[in-house]
């Protein structure tokens, strides 16, 4: 994964906010492996989990609601580059929280960062900005314009993409501060909270059986490290010219003040990726045995059991968000991340898929040991 | 005369009926061969061309006229140096200075072969290999340079195949090796053919500056070949799957053709199948650099054909008891998609694409990388031929501008309350003074009024209809 020809060995001292989150974690071990000279800082809620034990890495509590506090760690610390992973639960909390922190907490981000002579500023977006209920995405790029406010039903996403915004309008604004973001899509591996469990609950529930939809749909998954991976570059590229800003690069190359997709560059028929995660836990069911269901029978079907499960106070295993959301194409293009950061996934669909499965069936099995002793 | 049975197969299947009629009689060449120019010896030469070609003679002979010829003297220059290595019973000694200098035989005049065993399909060919020369050489230079550089080469590449026991002992060994038999037997074809195109000004300079494209054009057609042949060379006693692929599912080549291990064998040809199907993309590509119809009518067919086959094969245990072959309405049915532009083409490889994803099984090791590469061939079609047109309605990129925005709004929509008004004031008070005035004047409203009731009732109907007779006797009165 480490090659030392294309990695220069420090980057300085570089800040991971959310460095203990699922991505944030990922980030952190790939840039101490990768450039192993950096100084590496963590800002995170609470930093007692998924710590790197390395000596060039050091935690640090805090909230980034709180830009007095920011304000003093960074001109304690003085990073060279901020990349920040931090957000919100997807659904778990309200949308003032999700305004607080997602949109105030970016806003003094940059803020401090600006104020202290920060470099480098990379944010984690989402594929979803552009995600509209009335469309699919297929093969997708840059130029599609975000869907935000009332055209998005997922108000999260709405505060990731006017975020998104205030990051790349901060670029070389009243500061040399240099800001890219990241839209990473379908992220899933070693640590994953969102993607793989609920597909491997399904088969340990024997859903397996059923399809919806006829399985032509393509889909976007990302396994985790590239997704870290795809974070270092665009720090490394916004640093490198920050070195030589007087020779502005060409509007074609820019890194600085763009976003970009990050994605395996391998869609995949969603049911496919399903199916391989099963088999992975084990699934042996013949693809003859399947049912399919069509898609419009499985949102009427999933529209009952949430009309049933409400009066009974409960979450049904099938709604019509998830009948969609397994029938639509969505996949996008890695072009410009392709030409612009020099990105290319490190690891393939299958290996991240068997990583991840493995992680976290011994997790699992290890927490049922614990139960029983 | 069709058989009994190929009647009962067409009439339950009507559409491929129809696709072969529709080739049949719609069909028309792009450019025709004038065989009233053509002196004796070339006339020969296409003689061995329909003898020794069943695939693509039909191709060729609809090739632009400047590439005719030298196509069809590019094939059978091949198809000579192919007898020579094909025939065991030329000892080794004998057969490697020919393959060596196969192309300075191209021009010996008058050179000829009569050593092939009596049983060699085409040794006719050898035997009057002076006619192919004499038309050689009448070739443009730079035709003949590359037709030269090409035949060197596979003559090279066959002689060391030949030399090497290994290869006749036990086929091939590795991947790397499989795809070096295919690039010296189906690559350099690519390469020679593509150099032709764009000397001959046909096809973009471009694909040179890519060859990765050319050498996938003929990779993919012998790759299918060899996995389609499986059963056919085993009876002739001839591997070309690679023993590194194989190897992963059964110990010894015998096994893949033993009933019980059906499940096995499909796995192994489904590995075939994902390497030949990775060279999908850049044959789209490649297609996509032909300027002329003929041409690209010449490329694109085989190409079609083989990801049918590809699919045909795919899954299919059929494969290890017989040749596997598309149907004829499906032959003819691809023959005209493929002869017409790229984005029918395109839509043959997506179709056959998503009926190999549709068979594709998930307890097979090689489950979802054909997952991917099918996704990949997708997606590059997307490239080219995007099927959604990009959006262009705007969301607010911030708060503040969705505040602005919703406040512009708000702003509108009393703008629109405030007009309204003003109009509605306006007209009433214009009507009002002119109904005014016309009653200082004397009008009478009350008649007025009585009229409008009586003719809208007429206008209506019935109920108002006494009192119109009620007025009219009134009136004799």
């Amino acid at each position: 994964m480490t090659d030392p020809e294309k990695y220069a060995p420090s980057l300085g001292k570089v800040l991971i906010v959310g460095g203990c989150g699922f991505l944030g974690h990922h980030i952190v071990d790939l840039l101490v492996e990768r450039h192993p000279q950096t100084r590496v800082f963590v800002l995170d809620l609470r930093t007692n989990s998924n710590r790197n034990s390395s000596s060039t890495v050091s935690y640090h509590d805090g909230d980034i609601t709180d830009l007095d506090f920011l304000k003093m760690l960074f001109s304690e610390l003085r990073p060279d580059a901020i990349i920040h992973t931090a957000a919100t639960h997807f659904t778990a909390v309200t949308k003032e929280i999700m305004d607080k922190v997602n949109i105030g907490g970016t806003k003094n981000l940059l803020e401090a960062a600006k104020a202290t002579g920060v470099k480098a500023f990379v944010y984690t977006s989402s594929a979803s900005v552009i995600l509209s209920p009335e469309r699919e995405l297929i093969n997708a790029d840059e130029t599609f314009p975000l869907v935000t406010g009332k055209a998005q039903p997922e108000y999260y996403t709405t505060t990731k993409a006017y975020a998104e915004t205030a990051v790349l309008e901060a670029n070389q604004k009243d500061s040399n501060l240099l800001t890219c973001a990241i839209r990473p899509a379908g992220i899933f591996g070693e640590g994953d909270v969102q993607l793989l469990p609920p597909i491997m609950h399904a088969y340990f529930n024997r859903q397996t059986k059923f399809q919806i939809g006829n399985n032509d749909n393509l889909f976007d998954f990302t396994y985790v490290a590239n997704v870290a991976h795809g974070h270092l570059l665009a720090a490394q590229a916004l640093l490198h010219p920050y070195k030589m800003l007087p020779t502005a690069p060409l509007d074609s190359e820019r890194v600085d003040g763009e976003a970009f997709f990050i994605t395996n560059g391998q869609p995949v028929y969603f049911w496919d990726f399903a199916r391989a995660i099963w088999h992975e836990c084990g699934d042996r069911l013949p693809l003859s045995q399947v049912w399919h269901l069509s898609e419009g029978a499985a949102w009427a079907i999933g529209g009952l059991l949430e009309g049933v499960f409400f009066f009974l106070g409960r979450k049904p295993k099938l709604s019509r968000a998830q009948a969609r959301y397994s029938t639509i194409t969505k996949y996008h293009s890695i072009d410009k991340a392709r030409k612009r950061l020099g990105y290319a996934p490190i690891l393939s669909l299958d290996e991240g898929i068997r990583r991840g499965v493995q992680q976290l069936l011994s997790e699992w099995d290890q927490q049922k040991q614990k139960k029983s002793q | 005369m069709p058989s009994a049975l190929s009647l009962i197969y067409y009439f339950f299947h009507p559409q491929e009926l129809r696709s072969i009629i529709q080739w049949k009689v719609w069909h028309n060449p792009v450019h025709e061969r004038d065989e009233s120019k053509e002196c004796a010896s070339l006339k020969r030469c296409f003689y061995f061309l329909g003898m020794t070609s069943r695939s693509f003679v039909a191709v060729i002979l609809e090739l632009h006229p400047e590439l005719l010829v030298p196509v069809a003297l590019f094939y059978l220059a091949l198809r000579g140096l192919d007898t020579v290595e094909d025939d065991m019973t030329i000892p080794l000694e004998k057969k490697e200075p020919i393959l060596r200098d196969f192309h300075n035989i191209l021009e010996e005049d008058g050179w000829t072969f009569n050593d092939n065993g009596p049983n060699e399909k085409d040794r006719q060919l050898l035997v009057e290999f002076n006619v192919v020369i004499e038309e050689f050489k009448k070739l443009k230079p730079a035709y003949q340079t590359i037709i030269k550089d090409i035949t060197k080469r596979m003559g090279d590449g066959m002689a060391d195949y030949c030399k090497n026991a290994e290869h006749d002992a036990n086929g091939v060994n590795t991947i790397a090796d499989y795809e070096l038999y295919c690039h010296y037997v189906a690559g350099l074809v690519g390469e020679g053919l593509t150099r032709l195109f764009v000397e001959a000004g046909l096809a973009n300079p471009m694909l040179l500056k890519r060859p990765e494209l050319m050498e996938s054009m003929g990779q993919m057609l012998q790759q299918v070949n060899i996995l389609r042949d499986i059963k056919e060379d085993y009876d002739d006693k001839r591997r070309f799957w690679p023993k590194e692929i194989w190897s992963k599912y059964v110990p010894v080549f015998e096994d893949l053709f033993k009933p019980e291990n059906k499940d096995l064998a499909l796995n192994a040809s489904s590995e075939m199948v994902l390497n030949a199907l990775s060279r999908a993309d850049d044959c789209l590509y490649y297609l996509a650099g032909i300027k002329e119809q003929s041409v690209f009518n010449f490329c694109a067919i085989p190409q079609s054909m083989a990801i049918a086959t590809l699919e045909a094969c795919f899954q299919n245990p059929d494969l290890f008891k017989k040749v596997v072959k598309i149907t004829k309405g499906d032959a003819c049915q691809l023959m005209i998609d493929s002869t017409q532009n790229l984005q029918l083409v395109c839509d043959v490889f997506k179709k056959y694409t998503r009926k190999i994803h549709h068979k594709n099984n998930p307890h097979d090791p090689n489950f979802l990388r054909i997952s991917i590469t099918c996704g990949k061939i997708e997606q590059f079609i997307e490239s080219i031929f995007p099927s959604q047109p990009k959006p262009v309605e705007s969301s607010p990129a911030s708060a503040e501008a969705e505040a602005k925005a919703k406040a512009e709004a708000n702003a509108a929509k009393w703008d629109m309350i405030y007009m309204g008004v003003a109009v509605l004031t306006t007209i009433t008070i214009i009507t009002g003074s002119m109904l005014f005035i016309a009653w200082l004047a004397g009008a009478r409203f009350d008649i007025a009024f009585v009229q409008f009731k009586q003719q809208m009732g007429q206008l209506l109907g019935t109920s108002s209809f006494n009192s119109s007779e009620v007025a009219s006797d009134h009136s004799e009165l």
